[in-house]
């Protein structure tokens, strides 16, 4: 950081001290939002799920403890939507870091129309995931889709299940591969074109040159990559609830607390899965920082 | 660039490249595709329209609700844009230049608050919100919409203002500039091009957000465009809106391409700046 | 970098006027004097028509505004339910499904029907549908159209229809030896068609699903029953290989496509039958709802209209509502859209004979007809029990029969957990 460094511990100068001062007045407006916003809420998340609170029972509600813990996580609704999320999220982000690193080299390397191939894929990371979806689902569905007219006559396949979730998983990795291309293009980018040259010149071919010398210098941006899209994935909502809305056991983690909070107006229960959620993305979080060493961003070098 | 591009190498350019323009471009076609297509031919599967009609996007501009939608969403990306752009940008020129205590924990939260599953907010917001009459209302969405868009507007414009050249500052002051003009005349047209970019990142952002829209609105008065959409209902119970549901996933794609187009290397400038430099 | 920084400016300038420039944009309208009453319904195709004519005949006194509804039933609940948890002023009168009742007025978000209004409400209206507009002894809402499901079957297969379950099997068995199209429709799969099924097979039995109060789980041994019935019948020659993912569309389109010999359905199928194949309609004929000893109880649906708690004219929203279910409000809905009335006196009206020869049939099985279970909790209550039993080919009855008592009575606690 091009910070200057501090002098000297004990002794803060009076420009010092202003500058801590304003330093924090600065920030203070973004720190307060994004506290009030964040902060009270997770706190009454939390108390809302220790309560039987139920729109439709306005007169029952109580302090009931962790029972709503114990009715959740005994449930099989919550358990196939943890099972589908988790299937999602790591089918997806794993074809979409191979294809990104495809497109992140294409974007990079390409000699001809690097500009217009920079362009289209911004369209996909763009595009409002809500219509993309709709497109999705109007091609999927039988007698007006491209897609579905090229299936057997019959087939439909968003009301089956394995395939309701590939279309979903297709959704996803087609509108999130160009954010992962572009972070992994950053990775690239700060590769001295100089190594590769030099690996070439020892007579390396192309694909050691890929796997042994940019691979391992990008690993901190492709972990940073994972991460972030492994937690984006986690929370996936807006495509499953255009394409299936979780029928056929379809539902995401995200899906189901949506039903019980909205659908089924049960704050406790939706609060509960609100809570389990999120525990369950800091343990994602948690893994990869201390799992496999991911830098944190921001966490300065 | 260091060799020079052979017939072969532009040959096979051009096929990853169209292989790439395909891959972006078809599912954009197709939805296009249908919002032009006549009522009486969605159902023949065809790629491209068999009988062009304008009427689905007559449609939707006669319906005042996804006319409102859209004025919801341009007010309410606006002015969360806005608002978390001038409280970014106090707070990233803090976090580059400045020496102060807490800078971590800022960071650390707006790292945390960036990775944060919308939908545990969307719980105790939903009842919060109701409790103090901000549910379907422009500043019940546009809170939590300036808060997941602060941590990239810090992220980004950090990452814009490391670079910035401060002595530039310095020197105009010696040259008899005074702070106010240093920074006006100095500073702000070099920091200018990161924020034009960080707030189309965050103006996206909220023109993309769905969940926040659905949950904490019930009516036409603050529901955003993409709510509006997952909404419409055929005009009889035997009529899919199909048609309507394109057109309209068509108007709202234009704004990004409208960016994408003029913008480019901004946009994948700030979305790559925030990642490596962070 | 010049250029750039202009454009960046006049972003900014443009950012900053489009800001200012918005709030003007807000605001609401409307006539002035009259009073709006904002009705949400189903998509209905002739319900505008039905507006226009109370519009006319109010002269003044209000103006209905029609809003419509998503097409599915859960689309529908999501939509209101929401607006009412934000007492929400902009809904006035709400066409419900009957199994909503109970939810809407426990949570405090539909008013009561009393005095003059319910008195007209009542007046008239067939006691099974009436029934449905009432929770805890209070009329919460005006019933707007009805409806039983009928056995349907093609008279040159089977010549004298069943009238139970055991001899729809029978009947199958015999067509299948004849090699006949013998599949009986039913809707076996995973919604509400499910439930309804099972509901209308406890009520045959003798059972009910929850106690009169909508407090207790009953079931028991009829249940067993109807358990044991839908297990044989889905393992059976009349089930139809697709029998798990039947829904009513399914079931009417098996039977015009001339796979099925009988279907239990909405008498919808008739009209459809009539313009898709007019062929076959004249053996197209209808039968009551089968049992399991003895008659069956016919499944009972329909809709009601009620007026919300926070809407700001009440009084014109009674009016309304009262003239959107009147015998000649309801003759339209039935004549062009195929929605059986709740008045009785409607089905002796000369026009009803063409589009509905099965209007004494529709009036008995009205008499025995088995409503849903009455509580607030029916959306989870009902999604426990279709996943339950589905698919039904695979129900082990009294394993099925504790499972579906522990989970319906955990979601009667509010600890019912939805998919």
């Amino acid at each position: 950081m091009t910070t200057p460094a501090p002098a000297t511990r004990r002794a803060l100068t009076e420009g010092q001290r202003s500058e801590r001062r304003l330093g924090l007045w600065l920030c203070a407006p973004a720190a307060l939002i994004m506290v009030l916003v964040t902060g009270w809420p997770i706190v009454y998340s939390v108390l809302l799920s220790l309560q039987r609170y139920d729109l439709r029972f306005p007169d029952d509600r109580a302090w009931v403890g962790l029972s709503n813990y114990a009715v959740v996580l005994t449930n099989e609704f919550w358990w196939s939507a943890f099972w589908v999320t988790l299937v999602i999220t790591v089918i997806s982000v794993s074809i979409e870091l191979v294809l990104g690193m495809l497109l992140a080299l294409a974007m990079y390397r390409a000699i001809v129309g690097r500009g217009l191939v920079r362009t289209v894929v911004l369209i996909p990371y763009g595009i409002v995931t809500v219509a993309a979806a709709y497109g999705w689902k109007y091609a999927w569905t039988p007698g007006t889709g491209w897609l579905a007219a090229m299936l057997p006559e019959g087939t439909a396949p968003l009301t089956d299940r394995v395939s309701a979730i590939a279309i979903i998983i297709l959704a996803e990795v087609w509108k999130t591969t160009p954010f992962m291309a572009l972070l992994l293009m950053a990775g690239m980018a700060v590769v001295p074109e100089e190594l590769l040259r030099a690996a070439s010149m020892d007579g390396a071919t192309r694909w050691q040159g890929f796997a042994h010398v940019l691979l391992p210098l990008m690993k901190p941006a492709i972990l940073v990559a994972l991460l972030f899209r492994t937690l984006d994935a986690f929370r996936i909502f807006d495509n499953i609830y255009v394409l299936t809305n979780g029928s056929q056991n379809t539902a995401s983690v995200s899906i189901t607390a949506y039903h019980n909070l909205i659908g089924g107006l049960n704050l406790g229960i939706g609060n509960t899965m609100s809570v389990l959620i999120l525990i369950s993305v800091a343990i994602i979080a948690v893994v990869f920082i201390v799992g496999f060493g991911t830098a944190a961003p921001g966490s300065g070098r | 660039m260091m060799e020079r591009p052979d017939r072969k190498r532009v040959t096979s350019w051009v096929v990853i490249n169209t292989v790439v323009v395909l891959y972006a471009m078809i599912p954009v076609l197709w939805i296009a595709s249908l919002s032009f297509k006549d009522p009486s031919t969605f159902t023949d599967g065809s790629f491209i329209p068999r009988k062009w009609t304008l009427d689905n996007y007559a449609g939707i501009f006669e319906n005042d609700d996804f006319v409102r939608g859209l004025v919801n969403s341009i007010g309410i990306g606006l002015i969360s844009t806005f608002v978390a752009i001038v409280f970014g940008t106090m707070a990233a020129y803090a976090i580059a230049r400045l020496t102060f205590p807490g800078k971590r924990l800022l960071i650390g939260v707006s790292l945390l608050i960036a990775m944060f599953p919308q939908i545990s907010l969307v719980s105790p917001l939903f009842q919060i919100e109701r409790a103090l009459g901000l549910f379907n209302t422009w500043p019940g969405l546009i809170l939590p919409y300036i808060t997941f868009a602060l941590p990239l507007t810090i992220y980004t414009l950090s990452a814009f203002f490391r670079e910035i050249p401060w002595e530039l500052e310095k020197a105009a002051k010696m040259d008899g500039a005074t702070p106010f003009q240093a920074f006006w005349q100095v500073i702000v047209p070099l920091a200018a091009p990161g924020m034009v970019t960080t707030a189309i990142l965050a103006f996206i952002f909220c023109w993309n957000d769905f969940l926040f829209a659905i949950s904490l609105t019930s009516s036409n008065a603050a529901r955003t465009a993409p709510a509006t959409i997952s909404f419409f209902t055929g005009s009889t119970q035997f009529e899919d809106p199909t048609g309507s549901i394109s057109a309209a996933a068509v108007v709202i794609t234009i704004p990004i391409v409208i960016f994408v187009l003029f913008f480019q290397r901004r946009i994948v400038a700030g979305l790559t700046s925030g990642a490596v430099k962070g | 970098m010049r250029r750039a920084t202009t454009r960046g400016r006049r972003a900014a300038a443009l950012l900053l006027g489009a800001v200012a420039l918005l709030p003007a944009a807000c605001g609401s309208g409307g006539d002035e004097g009259v009073p709006l009453v904002n009705l949400y319904n189903a998509p209905q195709e002739n319900l505008e028509a039905i507006v226009a004519r109370c519009n006319d005949l109010a002269a003044g006194r209000y103006r209905i505004l029609l809003n419509t509804l998503p097409r599915d039933a859960d689309g529908q609940r999501e939509q209101l339910v929401r607006r009412l948890a934000a007492a929400d002023p902009g809904l006035d009168v709400l066409g419900l499904d009957v199994t909503w009742t109970a939810e809407l007025a426990e949570a405090g978000w539909i008013r009561e029907w009393t005095g003059d209004h319910a008195a007209q409400a009542r007046e008239g209206t067939l006691a099974k549908p009436l029934e449905t507009a009432v929770w805890q002894g209070k009329l919460y809402a005006a019933p707007y159209n009805t409806n039983v499901q009928l056995l349907w079957y093609r008279s040159d297969l089977v010549p004298s229809p069943p009238r139970t379950w055991n001899e729809m099997m029978a009947v199958a068995a015999e067509l299948a030896a004849r090699g006949k199209p013998h599949y009986g429709e039913v809707t076996g799969a995973q919604y509400e068609g499910l439930v309804v099924w099972f509901n209308s097979l406890v009520a045959s039995a003798g059972g009910q699903i929850l106690n009169t109060g909508g407090t207790q789980v009953a079931l028991g041994p009829p249940a067993l029953k109807a358990l044991d019935v839908m297990r044989a019948y889905a393992t059976s020659k009349a089930a139809d290989p697709s029998l798990p993912n039947t829904q009513e569309d399914a079931a009417r389109l098996a039977m015009e496509g001339g796979r099925a010999a009988f279907e239990v359905n909405w008498p919808f199928v008739y009209a459809s039958m009539a313009a898709n194949k007019p062929d076959m309609l004249p053996v197209f004929k209808w039968a009551p709802y089968p049992g399991i000893d003895g008659a069956g109880a016919s499944p009972l649906g329909g809709g009601n209209f009620a007026v919300s708690t926070y809407s700001e004219h009440p009084e014109e929203s009674f009016q309304a509502a009262l003239c959107l279910r009147d015998p000649a409000s309801q003759l339209t809905a039935a004549v062009k859209d195929g929605l059986p009335p709740t008045i009785e006196s409607v089905y002796k009206d000369p026009a009803m004979a063409e589009p509905y020869p099965m209007r004494d049939a529709i009036l008995d099985a009205l008499k025995t007809a088995a409503p849903r279970p009455k509580t607030p909790t029916y959306q989870n209550v009902s999604t426990m029990i279709s996943a339950a039993l589905s698919p039904p080919a695979e129900i082990d009855s009294p394993v099925t029969l504790a499972e579906l008592r522990e989970q319906i009575s955990a979601a009667l606690q509010s600890k019912g957990v939805l998919p």
